[in-house]
């Protein structure tokens, strides 16, 4: 029954991360009807912008441990959402008024670039964070012990996402991105600048991104070029089962794909781990065509 | 008379073509080579999403399910690889028909992951010897080579006019099943599955018509792949080769057939291209895909609006 | 119909693109994954090749030839690999070095078979490479049943009753994996309470070492590779979880360390070629110095220094069979190649053109991060 706990919290840890890189998915697929297969690569980036950042600048050093991270939080998100909103104006306006797929296949290059990019400029070797800027200290929790900066991704993650919910269905803002998503045509002649609301969502889908690389370079401490694709499969995954285009849709997914994975290695197999989250994705979207949270809507014609 | 100077042209072009392996090293005639794999994977897929408009990502797997049966049976059983091509097809089809049956009715991208997940679940089984006869990462060696009237091909210059001959043959069914009954109802089964379905056309049946035939064809070339080769393993197999197919088949122009090889020469023969650039080749190639789809948004040579003359 | 002229007309200058002039040279070939995943190991493969071949030109080249390394890109991936091969091939190269991983070497074994082309394999350990016959085909690298051997005897000898054995379903991985278990299962009091395969590429392995701990084992050997083993390593820590890892020859890399964590990495054993650093011979020495100089770090891989012996034997064979020659080259390596000092040990190659005699040595991480050399 421990043992079955700690899978739990195993699944708790990853799936935080994969909700966290699926918003950015579903964002901009409710918005642009686009998997936007770059958003993985973005992730990435995230990550060796952090850590360029920490070691210029010495943030912990200067303003505190915690105050460092979350001000180095904040400097990535800012700067994968500006790659985010360059990426959209270079490689997907264009092809805003083509077939859809002309623009899956536009991504898929932004993809190879991305990452090929990062080899080249950071090379291909592995990088490493520099240990222990957080604390490393496990706290009790019904008598288990749970690293503390587990705790602190899974706690980020839903503060991030809450606040998300919060700005999406509170603000103007939040407003004309649900309108943009329900229909753009309609939404311009209400008098909302969708190219704001477009450039609005290739900020925040990839600020999330990056904020989940910076986090997982803090925590498992090692990365590199290639990492983006398999976090980004597996978050589009998720975005897909909890139902693309649908937030909170995105943050079940995410974690509910955590958990399936750890608990499917613990007590299926291990070699078939990647094989039983998505023959569960298939079942699932075999009873619900659309995701457990995605609306039942005839595709438009 | 304009038609005969097209005729012409074509006649030159495909002649000049025949004749390149006399001209290229090994190297080149490999590059042409795989270039014919996946144009002849293009058109395949080109069935399920070019024409019937079903979003498939994992063309990959029954590509895989061709290439592993030929070679099961031709290192196990000794079955002659030429014989093995539309066997293997069958097999291919088959592993669509059960796979494709359920997920059939499943919209756009949720059809893409599913597809994905179709040829992870199929890569993750290849690994884990399945049946104990996939040998696993090891993968399968020894696939023997094509023999035709006592010939041996072996080398790239001969598997040239192999695989090339395939793709005509290829090129050629598939321009007949464009005008056919099916071709037609798969074109109106995309350009609105409402009323195709109101025209009395089963789009469940064809859907999956259109999943079993894709894969019928890409399971024969797997063997070709499998036999070329002589070795294949899961990683030949993998999501990104699905990838590959997909962006073919977009990139050269989707429901258009000599879009679909143009498609093949650029995203297989540039990264070759590119070779130069060492370490920043792919960097190149995936700058070049955004320009190309930017420049060209229907794809390279999009299909022809369809003309039907009336008999006056 | 114009398009269609252009597309013929590029065809036939990129075809015309690619002819050379052979000048009084010697060109070796280089595939080595320079992109991909394993992007890390293959640059550093060509800068390891770049320096010694710098070196010999330097002291006059071989025989008066000047040596000219040609690098091909593998990718890590067998179809790209294929086309490497024959992209050599036409190139007039006299022998390959390379190439990581053992199914990426398979693709292209047939290939520089029948172009007649020595292949000297530095990264490629599955024991079939070189049950085919094949009369050009070397590898430095020792094969899967002897690092077995190897590992089975380390176990018994620190006397581990319950050993766990976890592979990453790789094919030098499973392989050693299995060399390993036929050889313990045989031992009367060792149990193997678990095997299994991780999933290569995350990063995030509780799951895995939950249930390891689970399977309560003394010792836990894993044949993976070193970013998994860092891995391993640091979350093992974090979870309480104290049974000591072995690893195979591909967790030697000074990342591993970086990876882990000093105090995870701390007793963690692993087998492998003997580093260069622990090499008495000159040239050794000499080495290492020589490309700490020119790019500022010591060599990571052991790969990438594998693959400079796999160099030097070429470059031996054809400085004293003196000829050019494939078969020349491979009767020479195969029958007059006796203990050549190779930056790795002494060098000899058996009939299949397997490394022989004994390559593997123990080694333990110490508190400070160094790895040492067991006796």
């Amino acid at each position: 029954m421990e043992q079955f706990f700690q899978q739990l919290t195993n699944g708790l840890a990853v799936g935080g991360i994969y909700a966290l890189i699926a918003l950015g998915y579903t964002m901009v697929y409710g918005v642009m009807k686009l998997i936007n297969f770059a958003h993985g690569d973005l992730f990435t980036l995230g990550s060796y912008l952090g850590l360029s950042l920490l070691t210029s600048l010495a943030l912990t050093e200067n303003i505190g441990a915690f105050m460092g991270v979350i001000a180095l939080a904040i400097l990535v998100m800012a700067l994968v959402g500006i790659v985010g909103v360059v990426l959209e104006r270079a490689a997907y306006r264009p092809l805003r008024e083509s077939p859809r797929l002309s623009a899956v296949v536009s991504a898929l290059g932004a993809s190879i670039v991305l990452s090929n990019g990062i080899m080249l400029i950071y090379g291909a070797k592995y990088l490493f964070y520099p240990q222990n800027i957080l604390p490393s200290m496990t706290i009790p929790i019904f008598g288990l012990p749970v690293p503390l900066m587990r705790i602190i991704i899974l706690v980020t993650s839903l503060v991030m996402m809450a606040a998300l919910y919060l700005f999406i269905q509170k603000t103007t803002i939040g407003t004309a991105i649900r309108a943009a998503a329900i229909d753009q045509g309609a939404a311009r002649l209400m008098g909302i600048n969708v190219d704001m609301v477009i450039m609005m969502v290739f900020m925040i889908g990839p600020a999330l991104g990056g904020a989940a690389g910076l986090m997982v370079g803090l925590y498992y401490g090692n990365i590199n070029f290639t990492m983006g694709w398999v976090y980004g499969l597996k978050a589009f995954t998720a975005a897909i089962l909890g139902g693309i285009g649908n937030i909170p849709g995105a943050m079940v997914g995410g974690i509910l794909l955590g958990v399936i994975e750890s608990l499917g290695a613990a007590y299926i197999s291990l070699a078939w781990k990647d094989a039983i989250a998505f023959f569960v994705l298939i079942l699932i979207l075999i009873v619900r065509p659309t995701g457990l949270l995605g609306e039942r809507v005839a595709e438009k014609v | 008379m304009k038609t005969k100077q097209i005729i012409t042209a074509y006649a030159v072009t495909i002649i000049l073509f025949l004749c390149c392996p006399a001209f290229l090293n090994r190297y080149w005639v490999d590059v042409l080579n795989n270039v014919g794999l996946y144009a002849i994977l293009g058109l395949s897929l080109n069935v399920i999403l070019g024409y019937a408009g079903l979003f498939n990502m994992g063309h990959a797997a029954f590509y895989a399910i061709g290439a592993y049966t030929a070679a099961i049976l031709n290192t196990k059983f000794g079955v002659p690889v030429l014989l093995l091509i539309p066997v293997a097809g069958v097999f291919a089809a088959v592993f669509a028909a059960v796979v494709a049956r359920p997920i059939i009715h499943l919209r756009g991208d949720y059809l893409l992951i599913v597809t994905i997940g179709m040829v992870e679940i199929l890569r993750i089984a290849l690994i884990n010897d399945l049946f104990g006869i996939t040998g696993g990462s090891n993968g399968i060696y020894g696939i023997g080579r094509p023999e035709i009237f006592g010939f041996k091909i072996k080398k790239p210059h001969e598997f040239f006019y192999l695989i090339w001959l395939f793709v005509a043959i290829t090129v050629f069914f598939f321009n007949r099943l464009e005008n056919s009954r099916f071709g037609r109802a798969l074109n109106f089964l995309r350009e609105d599955e409402v009323a195709a379905e109101g025209s009395g056309i089963n789009t469940a049946w064809y859907k999956l018509l259109a999943f079993i035939l894709g894969a019928f064809w890409a399971g024969m070339t797997g063997v070709l792949y499998a036999t070329k080769m002589n070795f294949i393993s899961p990683e030949s197999f993998n999501f990104w080769e699905s990838v590959v197919i997909f962006m073919i088949v977009i990139l050269g122009g989707s429901g258009s057939i000599m879009g679909v090889i143009l498609g093949a020469f650029l995203v297989v023969g540039l990264p070759e291209v590119f070779r130069d650039f060492a370490n920043a080749r792919m960097l190149f190639f995936g700058a070049a895909m955004i320009v190309m789809m930017i420049f060209r948004n229907e794809g390279l040579i999009p299909p022809k609006p369809k003309k039907f003359v009336l008999d006056a | 119909m114009k398009r269609i002229f252009i597309l013929a007309l590029a065809l036939c200058l990129i075809s015309t693109g690619s002819v050379f002039a052979a000048g009084k040279t010697v060109r070796i070939g280089l595939m080595g994954p320079m992109t991909g995943p394993w992007a890390s190991e293959g640059q550093e493969m060509k800068q390891v090749l770049d320096l010694l071949a710098e070196d010999i030109n330097k002291a006059g080249g071989i025989n008066g030839m000047q040596v000219e390394v040609i690098a091909e890109d593998d990718a890590g991936d067998p179809r790209t690999a294929a086309l490497a091969s024959q992209r050599l091939s036409t190139r007039d190269v006299v022998a390959v070095v390379g190439t990581y991983g053992s199914s990426v070497t398979e693709a292209t074994q047939t290939i520089y078979d029948e172009s007649e082309i020595i292949q000297v394999a530095n990264g490629s350990t599955a024991v079939r490479l070189s049950e085919k016959g094949l009369n050009f085909f070397f590898r430095t690298c020792p094969r899967d049943d002897e690092q077995g051997r190897v590992a089975a005897q380390t176990i018994k000898k620190l006397a581990y009753k319950n050993v766990a054995i976890l592979h990453d379903n790789t094919t030098y991985a499973k392989g050693l994996a299995n060399e390993a278990k036929a050889l313990l299962v045989k031992e009367k009091d060792i149990k193997i309470v678990f095997f299994d395969a991780l999933t290569p590429g995350e990063r995030d392995y509780n799951t895995l070492l939950t249930k390891l701990k689970g399977s309560k084992p003394d010792v836990v050997f894993f044949t993976g590779y070193y970013p998994e083993a860092g891995l391993l390593l640091r979350q093992k820590r974090e979870l309480g979880f104290t049974a000591p890892f072995i690893g195979g020859d591909a967790t030697n890399h000074p990342d591993l360390v970086k990876i882990a964590g000093v105090e995870a990495a701390k007793d963690f054993y692993f087998l492998s070629a003997p580093l260069p650093k622990d090499l008495p011979s000159a040239e050794a020495t000499s080495f290492v110095k020589g490309f700490e100089a020119k790019y500022g770090n010591s060599p990571n891989s052991i790969y990438a220094v594998l693959a400079g012996d796999g160099f030097r034997v070429v470059v031996e064979a054809i400085k004293n069979a003196k000829s050019v020659k494939s078969n020349d080259i491979a009767k020479y390596l195969h029958t007059k190649l006796t203990d050549f000092p190779g930056l790795t040990g002494t060098i000899s190659f058996n009939e299949k053109g397997d490394r022989v005699g004994d390559v593997y040595r123990v080694y333990r991480v110490d508190a400070a991060g160094n790895f040492i050399l067991q006796p």
